[in-house]
C-alpha cells in the first residue's frame, strides 16, 4: 500500500507528468488517424525510449496505449471509419447519430464511458497484483506453454476474417519468429550468413511494417471519405446523463472487456463486437440498434478501453501478451531492462504501480482533453491524408533507423510493409502475425523446457487441464458471437491474384525447410513442425479457393461452409495501393543519395504538390516544422540521421545527416 | 593561463580541453555494462585531463558482436574513444567466435570491474555448503541460456564436481531460471553477486534456500579468497578439494583460471584501443585511480558497482590476455563438457 501511494508521488513529479502527458498526445493523434493504433504508436516512440530512465520510458508508453481507444471515436463518430480495430463496433451506432446531427452527444457518451472503463481496468489490474505471487509459482514451464500455445490459437482463431487464414498466419510469423541463432544449440537458422538476420529482425521494424505502412497506403487510397462538416457543439450534457443512466451496462462492458484483454493474445479487435453482442442480447427493445441507439457507443467503447488493464495481466506476469500491442509494450520492456514475471511483482513493483496509475492518469486525461478541446481535434479529422501521410512516412524512416541505426532495418520495414499491405487487403490476420512472430522463441523454450522437466505428464496437472477447457470454451463461444460481416463471395474481384499470393506464402515453409534440414535435430525440429503445419494449411486454403473460384460442389457441406466464409477478401484498390508503397521506396533511394534531412524536405514537398499543386506553402511549411522537431529531439537525444551517399563525398554538419561530433 | 600548463604538466601531450570521449558500450541501454558505463560517466570528466565531454553511444546486436566490430574499426587512438567491455565480449574472443573482428586481447585495459557467482540449491535437497545428495540425485536440472555464452562454464563447474545427473535446461536467462529454480521446476541455481543480495538472500533467511558455493575472488598472485557476502561458502577450489579428494591444480586449474578471468575478475571493463599510446592510458588510469578516491564515487561505489574493488593497471591487461585468449587444454576441457552433454557448438 505504501508503494502503491509512492509510486503516485513519484508520477506527479513534473518529469514523470511531462512524458506521461508526452505519450497521451501522441497517443490521442495515433488514435484519431484511421487505422492507426496503439502498435503503431507504440512502434515509433521504441527507438527512443530506450534513451530514457526506465521510469520515463514506462510512463510514456502507457501513455501511448491508453487514450488510443479514447480518441478513436472521433472518426467513427464523425466519419463512420474506425480510428482503431476497438471501435469497429462503435460505427455501428455512432455514425448514424452523427448523421442525426447528435454527434456531440455520442462523442461525450463515449468519451466518458472510455474514462470509467480505462479506470475500471487499472483497478482490476491493481488488484490482481495482489494475488499475482501464487499464480505465478502455479505456472510451471508445462502450464505457460499451454497458455501460449493456447493464445496462439485463440488469436489465429478470432482476429481473422478466415478460421483456417487466422490460424495459418499465426503459423506464418512462428516461422518467421524463428529466424535466427537457434536457441538450444546455438545453429544460424536462415541467416544466408549475415549479421543481420542472427537475431531475427527487430520487433519494432515488424510492428512499424505491419501496421503502420499498410494503414498509411490504406489512408491514401481511401481518399474519399473526409468529413465535410462537424457539428460538435451541442448536446454534451445529454451524453454525460446517458452514460450515468446506464451506469450498469458500463460496469458490464468495462468487467467483459477486463476479463476479454486478460486472455492472453487476444484484445483489441474483438473487445467491442463482444460488448456489442452483449448489449444486444441482454436488450429488450433492439429496434434502434444500428440506426443510432447510444448505448450501442457506450457498450464497447467502455470495453475497449478497460481491455488495457485487463491486457497488462498476462504481460506483466508471464510475458505473454494480452493483446497485439502488448507485444510491442514487451518489446519496450526489454530495451529499458526489465524482464516480466515474479520480478514485477515484488523487486520492481514500484515500477508496477507506476503503470497502473500512468493507466488511470492517462485515460483521465485522455478524456479530459478529447472532451475538452473536441472541436479543435474534431478538425484533425479534415487535414487531407496527402498532408498527413509523407510526414508518417518521414516519421517512420527516422524511427527505423534509429532502432539499430542499420540500413537493412529499411529493407526490413518495407519487406514487412508489403507483407502489411496484403495481409491486410487478402483478409489475413495481422495481429496474429505479429504475435507469432513474438512467441516464437518462448514457444520454442518452452516446448524443450517442458519436455525436459515433465515429458507429457504436464497435460494432466490441474492447471493445464483449466486452461485447456478454458480455451476451448472460449472459441467455441467466441466464433458463434463473431459478427457476420455479410461476406458475398461473388462481389469479389481479382481472385486470382489472391490464389498466387497463397503460392508466393507457401514459399517461406517450404524455403525454411530447405534450409534448416541439414542441421542438429534440436535447431531444426521446431522450424520444420512449423512448417509442415504451415504447408498443411496453406494448402487447404489453396484448395478452398480454388473450389470457391471454380464454385465447386463439394463446398456445400457445413463444414466446407465454415471453411469457405471470407476466404476471398479485398478491402480498396490494391493496385493503387501499391503505386503509394513503391513512392515510398523511392523515398527510401533518396535516402541513400541525399540523407535523410534533404531527403525528406523533398519528399514531403514532392508528394503534396503531386496531390495538390497549390498547395505550396503548406508542403514548405510542414516540411520546415517537421524537420525543426526532429532536429531539436535529435540535439535532446544524440540521435543520428541516416547519411547518404553524398555525405561520403561533401563534409555535411550533422543537421544535414553528417556524423555527429 | 600559466597556471593551466602548470596543472597538466604530469601529462604534458595528454589534454582532452574541449574534445568528446565516445564510450561504445556494445549493448542496450539498462544493461549491466550501460550502467557501469554511466556510473564512470562524470568521474571520468571530472579527472581527464582537460575535463572532455564523455558520450556514451550504444550499438546493441549481434550478441554484442556488433557495437565491438564497430569500435575496432572505427576508434581513434587517441583517447576519444573508450571501449565498454564484459564478460560476454570476452567470451565471443575466447571462445573463437568467427564472426568477431576485434582484437581485445591487445586492447588496453583501464579499469575492470570484478564479479562473483554464487551457487545455491534449496533447503530440502541439500544441507548448506554440501553437494553430497546433490551428487547421489538422478537428475539435477540447472538454467542455461545458450551454450555459446558465458553459461558454458556451468557445464564444465558441473562436471569437475562430478554431478553426474546434471542436466541444463536451454534458454532460461538467470531471472527465469531463478523463477523456475522457486517453482521446484530445476535443482541448481546462480547468481551474480547484485541479485543474490538482492533476491537470494531473502529466501536464505527464510530457510528455504541453501549455500552451496561461489566462484572466489583470485587475487594478483593467483590465491583464492572467500566472497565476503557469503564468507561461509566454499570457493569453488575448496569445493573441488572436498569432492575431488585433490588439490585443484594442472589443467583444472589453469581452466578455473580462464574461466574466473573471463567470468569474474573482468566482469565489466573500461578499454582503450590496442594502439593507444603509453601516455593516453597513463592518463586514463590516473583519472580512475583519482576517481576510486573520490568521497562521492567511495560513497555510492558498493551500492551501484557491487562490494569488489576495481582492478587497475598493468594487472587488469593480463587479466584481459587470460581471459581472452584459452590455451589449448582449456579449449579442449571445455569442449568435453560440451560434447558429454550432447551439443553441437564447440569452442574453437
Amino acid at each position: 500500500m505504501e508503494q502503491l501511494l509512492a509510486a503516485l508521488f513519484q508520477l506527479f513529479e513534473p518529469t514523470h507528468l511531462a512524458f506521461l502527458f508526452a505519450g497521451t498526445l501522441l497517443g490521442l493523434i495515433v488514435g484519431i488517424l484511421p487505422g492507426m493504433g496503439g502498435t503503431s504508436g507504440l512502434a515509433l516512440v521504441l527507438p527512443f525510449v530506450f534513451t530514457m530512465e526506465p521510469s520515463h520510458a514506462l510512463a510514456m508508453m502507457i501513455g501511448v496505449l491508453a487514450p488510443t481507444t479514447t480518441s478513436d471515436t472521433f472518426p467513427a463518430v464523425l466519419m463512420g471509419v474506425p480510428g482503431t480495430a476497438g471501435s469497429q463496433a462503435t460505427v455501428m451506432d455512432g455514425f448514424p447519430l452523427s448523421k442525426k446531427g447528435m454527434a456531440a452527444r455520442a462523442l461525450s457518451a463515449a468519451f466518458s464511458a472510455s474514462l470509467l472503463g480505462g479506470i475500471f481496468g487499472a483497478f482490476i489490474l491493481s488488484i490482481s497484483i495482489y494475488y499475482a505471487i501464487p499464480i505465478i509459482m502455479a505456472f510451471g514451464f508445462g502450464e505457460q506453454f499451454l497458455l501460449v500455445v493456447l493464445a496462439l490459437l485463440m488469436v489465429g482463431a478470432l482476429t481473422g476474417d478466415n478460421l483456417f487464414k487466422g490460424i495459418a498466419s499465426c503459423f506464418l510469423g512462428l516461422i518467421i519468429g524463428s529466424i535466427g541463432t537457434a536457441p538450444i544449440t546455438g545453429d544460424p537458422r536462415y541467416t544466408f550468413n549475415t549479421l543481420y538476420l542472427l537475431e531475427g529482425v527487430p520487433l519494432v521494424v515488424v510492428g512499424l511494417g505491419l501496421f503502420a505502412i499498410p494503414e498509411i497506403v490504406g489512408l491514401l487510397d481511401s481518399k474519399g471519405s473526409i468529413a465535410k462538416s462537424l457539428n460538435t457543439k451541442k448536446g454534451w450534457f445529454t451524453g454525460l446523463k446517458d452514460v450515468v443512466k446506464n451506469w450498469f451496462l458500463v460496469l458490464r462492458c468495462s468487467t467483459l472487456g477486463c476479463l476479454v484483454g486478460a486472455l492472453p493474445g487476444l484484445g483489441g479487435t474483438v473487445v467491442d463486437w463482444i460488448a456489442y453482442s452483449h448489449l444486444k442480447q441482454t436488450t429488450k427493445d433492439t429496434s434502434q440498434f444500428g440506426k443510432g441507439d447510444i448505448r450501442g457507443v457506450i457498450a464497447p467503447e467502455s470495453a475497449n478501453n478497460a481491455k488495457e488493464g485487463g491486457a497488462l495481466i498476462p504481460t506483466l506476469i508471464f510475458g505473454i501478451p494480452g493483446s497485439g500491442n502488448k507485444v510491442l509494450l514487451l518489446g519496450g520492456f526489454v530495451l529499458i531492462g526489465i524482464e516480466p514475471g515474479l520480478d514485477m511483482v515484488t523487486t520492481n513493483l514500484d515500477l508496477t504501480y507506476l503503470m497502473i496509475w500512468s493507466l488511470a492518469i492517462a485515460n483521465i486525461l485522455g478524456a479530459g482533453i478529447c472532451m475538452g478541446f473536441s472541436s479543435q481535434i474534431s478538425k484533425f479529422t479534415l487535414v487531407p491524408y496527402y498532408i498527413l501521410a509523407p510526414v508518417m512516412v518521414c516519421l517512420i524512416f527516422f524511427a527505423t533507423f534509429n532502432i539499430n541505426r542499420d540500413w537493412y532495418d529499411f529493407i526490413g520495414l518495407l519487406s514487412f510493409g508489403i507483407i502489411g499491405i496484403t495481409f491486410k487487403n487478402f483478409g489475413w490476420s495481422r495481429p496474429a502475425l505479429l504475435i507469432g512472430f513474438f512467441l516464437s522463441s518462448k514457444v520454442e523454450l518452452l516446448s524443450y523446457q517442458t519436455q525436459a522437466v515433465y515429458g507429457l505428464s504436464f497435460l494432466s496437472r490441474p492447471v493445464s487441464i483449466i486452461l485447456i477447457i478454458l480455451c476451448l470454451a472460449t472459441i467455441v463461444l467466441l466464433t458463434k458471437q463473431k459478427f457476420d460481416s455479410n461476406y458475398r463471395s461473388d462481389l469479389i474481384k481479382g481472385k486470382l491474384t489472391q490464389i498466387y499470393y497463397i503460392i508466393i506464402l507457401l514459399c517461406l515453409p517450404l524455403s525454411m525447410i530447405w534450409f534448416t534440414s541439414s542441421l542438429d535435430y534440436r535447431a531444426n525440429l521446431f522450424p520444420i513442425s512449423l512448417s509442415v503445419i504451415a504447408l498443411s494449411l496453406l494448402v487447404f486454403i489453396l484448395i478452398v479457393k480454388i473450389a470457391d473460384l471454380k464454385n465447386l460442389s463439394f463446398l456445400n457441406n457445413t463444414f466446407m461452409r465454415f471453411a469457405r466464409s471470407n476466404i476471398f477478401e479485398i478491402s480498396g484498390n490494391f493496385n493503387n495501393q501499391l503505386f503509394y508503397y513503391f513512392s515510398f521506396i523511392g523515398f527510401l533511394l533518396m535516402n541513400f543519395i541525399f540523407g535523410f534531412p534533404i531527403a525528406a524536405a523533398i519528399f514531403i514537398n514532392i508528394f503534396i504538390l503531386f496531390h495538390n499543386r497549390k498547395a505550396y506553402v503548406s508542403s514548405i511549411c510542414i516540411s520546415a516544422v517537421l524537420m525543426v522537431i526532429l532536429w531539436s529531439l535529435s540535439s535532446l537525444l544524440t540521435l543520428q540521421f541516416p547519411n547518404g551517399l553524398i555525405g561520403l563525398f561533401i563534409d555535411l554538419p550533422w543537421w544535414l545527416g553528417g556524423q555527429l561530433n | 593561463m600559466s597556471l593551466f600548463s602548470f596543472v597538466s604538466i604530469g601529462n604534458a601531450d595528454v589534454n582532452f580541453a574541449g574534445k568528446t570521449v565516445t564510450w561504445v558500450v556494445p549493448f542496450k541501454e539498462g544493461g549491466g555494462t550501460s550502467r557501469f558505463a554511466r556510473f564512470i560517466q562524470p568521474f571520468l570528466k571530472k579527472y581527464l585531463p582537460g575535463n572532455p565531454d564523455v558520450q556514451i553511444m550504444h550499438i546493441p546486436g549481434g550478441g554484442a558482436i556488433k557495437g565491438s566490430n564497430y569500435f575496432e574499426k572505427n576508434a581513434k587512438a587517441d583517447g576519444t574513444f573508450i571501449f565498454g567491455c564484459s564478460t560476454s565480449v570476452i567470451v565471443n574472443v575466447a571462445t573463437g567466435n568467427p564472426l568477431v573482428k576485434y582484437n581485445l586481447s591487445e586492447y588496453r585495459p583501464v579499469v575492470l570491474l570484478p564479479q562473483n557467482t554464487h551457487w545455491f540449491t534449496r533447503s530440502d535437497l541439500a544441507e548448506p555448503h554440501d553437494l553430497s545428495k546433490i551428487k547421489e540425485r538422478k537428475l539435477v536440472l540447472y538454467a542455461l541460456k545458450t551454450p555459446a555464452s558465458a553459461d558454458l562454464f556451468h557445464i564444465w563447474i558441473y562436471e569437475k564436481l562430478g554431478i553426474k545427473g546434471a542436466k541444463p535446461i536451454p534458454g532460461l536467462s538467470s531471472s527465469g531460471g531463478y523463477q523456475a529454480f522457486l517453482r521446484g521446476e530445476i535443482h541448481l541455481s546462480s547468481h551474480g553477486a547484485a541479485n543474490y543480495v538482492k533476491k537470494v538472500k531473502p529466501e536464505i533467511e527464510k530457510g528455504k534456500v541453501v549455500d552451496l558455493m561461489t566462484l572466489g575472488i583470485i587475487g594478483a598472485d593467483g590465491s583464492v579468497s572467500r566472497n565476503p557476502l557469503a564468507p561461509n561458502a566454499p570457493t569453488f577450489p575448496e569445493m573441488y578439494e572436498k569432492v575431488n579428494g585433490k588439490k585443484l591444480e594442472g589443467d583444472d586449474l589453469e581452466a578455473y583460471y580462464a574461466i574466473g578471468a573471463a567470468w569474474s575478475q573482468a566482469s565489466k571493463a573500461m578499454m582503450l584501443p590496442a594502439d593507444a599510446s603509453d601516455e593516453i592510458v597513463k592518463a586514463y588510469r590516473d583519472a580512475a585511480i583519482k576517481m576510486t578516491n573520490d568521497p562521492e564515487f567511495k560513497a555510492k561505489a558498493v551500492k551501484a558497482l557491487g562490494p569488489f574493488p576495481l582492478i587497475i593497471g598493468e594487472e587488469a591487461g593480463e587479466i584481459i590476455k587470460k581471459a581472452a585468449v584459452f590455451s589449448d587444454t582449456t579449449k579442449n576441457q571445455l569442449n568435453a563438457a560440451l560434447k558429454k552433454h550432447k551439443f553441437t557448438y564447440r569452442v574453437q
